[in-house]
């Protein structure tokens, strides 16, 4: 069982993730908040009996839920799946490129600092932030929950409720496809 | 072929993941480089507010759990040492004198059909008429005709 101190640290160091993934998912800061609390709530309501570790994972789901719950009061659903089978279409995101070339720019850290010097750290971060928010939803939730909230394959399907290799291939294609539109802005990483 | 192209898409796959977790760290650079003050604090707020709920869900229930506990001790006497004898005697006595009022009743009512059944046999035995005159449909008719 968590205890107090165990949830509040817990939900301390998601609140700030969870809020952004779903103000990308929703662009709206204030429903993005109004999820994440409700979300925080019915954590700390019912599940603080379970112990620590399966935390995570149960917050993942419930934010999720939360977030699909939202968009069924917005009655957008159905703008929202039109919107996801056109990005399950968008499938050559991979193509040609390929993903060695800024793969091979990123080994080395040296790199890292004169790209940051380049252009800016904090422009590049925000050039990051909107290709991130320009993802297609499946993508960006494949890739901010194994990427961001390094949760495993098979943690991020059952918070998806898909396969692990529908995640495995949301994953690399959110990858090659961040991969290329920062290439064609010119940030290496 | 096959086992190279295994290996080309673990490293493939490999790079991914690196590339994926240096433009994480990416996102998680820029919540400390450009703190959003105002929303960090309505989350620090949201927090805190979860938290009460969660105390008072909690405490709520183990209040309710202690409550059904007592309830469910005082009406089935249960372990409760405290509880004096006669008062659990006193408890099983409604249901026992149910009990036995049904079989008393059920006993009463299968004596009385017997006693009836026993006296239209002597009746019948004790006739002038032998019971097989009932049979005859001639005789039937007459006592028809009689009654009429």
């Amino acid at each position: 069982m968590a205890t107090d101190k165990e949830l509040s640290d817990f939900l301390k160091s998601v609140e700030k993730r969870a809020f952004k993934r779903t103000a990308y998912t929703v662009r709206d800061e204030e429903a993005a908040l109004d999820i994440v609390q409700d979300s925080m709530i019915r954590v700390a309501e019912k599940y603080a009996e379970r112990p620590a570790e399966e935390l995570p994972l149960i917050f993942q789901r419930i934010l999720s839920n939360a977030t699909m719950d939202w968009f069924r009061r917005q009655k957008v659903r159905n703008a929202v799946l039109v919107n996801l089978s056109e990005f399950e279409g968008a499938d050559d995101d991979g193509g040609d490129f390929n993903l060695l070339e800024l793969l091979d720019t990123s080994t080395t850290g040296t790199a890292t600092e004169s790209a940051a010097d380049s252009v800016g750290r904090l422009q590049v971060l925000e050039i990051i932030d909107g290709e991130v928010a320009r993802l297609p939803g499946r993508q960006r939730e494949a890739f901010l929950l194994r990427y961001w909230e390094e949760l495993d394959v098979a943690e991020t399907a059952a918070v998806m409720g898909c396969s692990e290799g529908s995640v495995k291939t949301h994953c690399s294609r959110a990858v090659h496809s961040l991969a290329k539109a920062l290439r064609a802005k010119g940030v290496s990483l | 072929m096959n086992r190279f192209s295994a290996e080309d898409a673990r490293r493939t796959e490999a790079l991914e993941a690196r590339l994926g977790l240096r433009l994480a760290a990416s996102l998680t650079a820029l919540e400390v480089a450009k703190p959003d003050r105002d929303v960090n604090e309505r989350l620090r707020f949201a927090r805190e507010q979860a938290l009460a709920r969660g105390r008072e869900a909690r405490r709520t229930a183990a209040a309710s759990s202690l409550h059904g506990a007592r309830g469910g001790t005082a009406v089935m006497s249960g372990p409760d040492t405290n509880t004096p004898w006669w008062l659990r005697v006193s408890s099983v006595l409604p249901l026992a004198l149910l009990l036995g009022g049904l079989i008393f009743i059920d006993h009463q009512y299968s004596r009385a059909q017997i006693e009836a059944a026993a006296e239209v046999d002597a009746a019948i035995l004790a006739d002038d008429l032998p019971p097989e005159a009932y049979r005859d449909a001639g005789f039937v008719e007459y006592l028809r005709s009689a009654r009429q």
